[in-house]
């Protein structure tokens, strides 16, 4: 029965590591999605469709 | 005026594009549908019934003994491995590669199918194996059936290793495509091996004209549901595969674009900077056309 039972805990080990590992990896890419989605909105301008900017050296 | 004593130049810009559909897509991808769960959920269930029904329920066989009770897993997952994924992947890249129905999904199902496929023809080789060792007396020998699966296996990491090749998504799903055609190729070259060559390996069952199953009773319906449980889970694990395969897409298509917004905002910095000291830099340079903004 070694081997049997060696079977079907492969198999079904296998299955379930496997399983985790794509939850895992799901997770992490939906993160790492709403992170470049956030990193694009900060970039996005104002209202009047300009975006200020400081220009170093020059005063008023 | 900042509270630095600098002044604000504003500088004109194209109007940053909203969140596309196919953005939205993407974040639902990030969440499981629920016919998905409900696969898994059933998945589950049969393959703990089968695994009782095989380890407990079924009596030993008249000839192999407990030795048979491999045979409610190896055969449905090698189907899996051989069939299910094998098939998805070609009919994914023929259809990526007709020109009608060009569409990254099928790119992104072929590649979910070759990488779940890949597990399944791997547990294949290991279930064949322990069965092969008491019942052949050893772990492996060179027959046509073992060798042709194991090259399936290898022509499997060989193309997930070409589908991490960087390259533009266009280039990175033909070139994928072409390699599922020849992964492809293997299975009916597996299916056929035990009657093109003298394997140790039995020969074909479910598809010869002349087959009769002689399994009854609780062994006929455990081997059944061992199909029907690992069908389902490769269904399931397809789809989360699946969904994993967008998010990398559209993480890389928002790097990008967040890369190429970086490199204009420094060249109009850079505009900004030469305008105001004098320096004849001239005005800020077009925005770039395309989707960056």
């Amino acid at each position: 029965m070694r081997y049997v039972d060696a079977g079907y805990a492969a198999a079904l080990g296998t299955l379930l590591v496997y399983a985790i590992t794509l939850a895992l990896r799901r997770r992490r890419w939906a993160r790492a999605f709403k992170v470049a989605q956030a990193d694009q909105l900060v970039d996005q301008p104002d209202a009047d469709g300009t975006t200020a900017r400081v220009v170093p050296g020059v005063r008023p | 005026m900042t509270a630095t004593g600098q002044t604000a130049r504003p500088i004109p810009r194209a109007p940053a594009q909203s969140p596309s559909p196919s953005a939205l897509s993407a974040a639902a991808a990030g969440r499981s549908p629920r016919w998905l769960s409900v696969v898994g959920l059933l998945g589950v269930i049969a393959l703990g019934f089968t695994v009782w029904l095989g380890l407990w329920i079924t009596p030993p066989d008249a000839v192999q003994g407990n030795l048979a009770r491999l045979l409610y897993i190896h055969p449905p997952i090698a189907t899996v491995a051989l069939y299910w994924a094998g098939g998805v992947a070609l009919v994914g890249s023929l259809l990526y590669l007709w020109p009608r129905t060009r569409s990254l999904f099928w790119d992104r199902l072929a590649a979910s199918a070759v990488e779940v496929g890949a597990v399944f023809a791997a547990l294949t080789l290991v279930t064949g194996s322990l069965w092969g060792r008491p019942a052949w007396g050893v772990w492996w020998t060179w027959d046509a059936r073992l060798t042709s699966t194991a090259l399936l296996l290898l022509l499997e990491i060989g193309y997930l290793a070409l589908r991490r090749v960087p390259a533009d998504p266009a280039v990175r799903a033909r070139r994928c495509a072409v390699a599922a055609i020849l992964v492809a190729i293997d299975v009916p070259i597996v299916h056929f091996s035990v009657d093109w060559w003298n394997t140790l390996h039995q020969g074909g069952t479910f598809l010869d004209p002349g087959f009769k199953l002689h399994a009854h009773g609780s062994m006929l319906w455990t081997f059944l549901l061992g199909f029907i449980a690992f069908s389902l889970i490769f269904v399931w694990l397809l789809g989360m595969r699946y969904r994993i395969e967008v998010l990398q897409d559209h993480v890389g298509d928002q790097e990008l674009e967040v890369s190429l917004a970086e490199r204009w905002d420094e060249g109009a910095g850079l505009a900004g900077a030469g305008a105001a000291v004098g320096v004849g830099v001239g005005t800020a340079p077009p925005p770039p056309s395309g989707s960056a903004p």
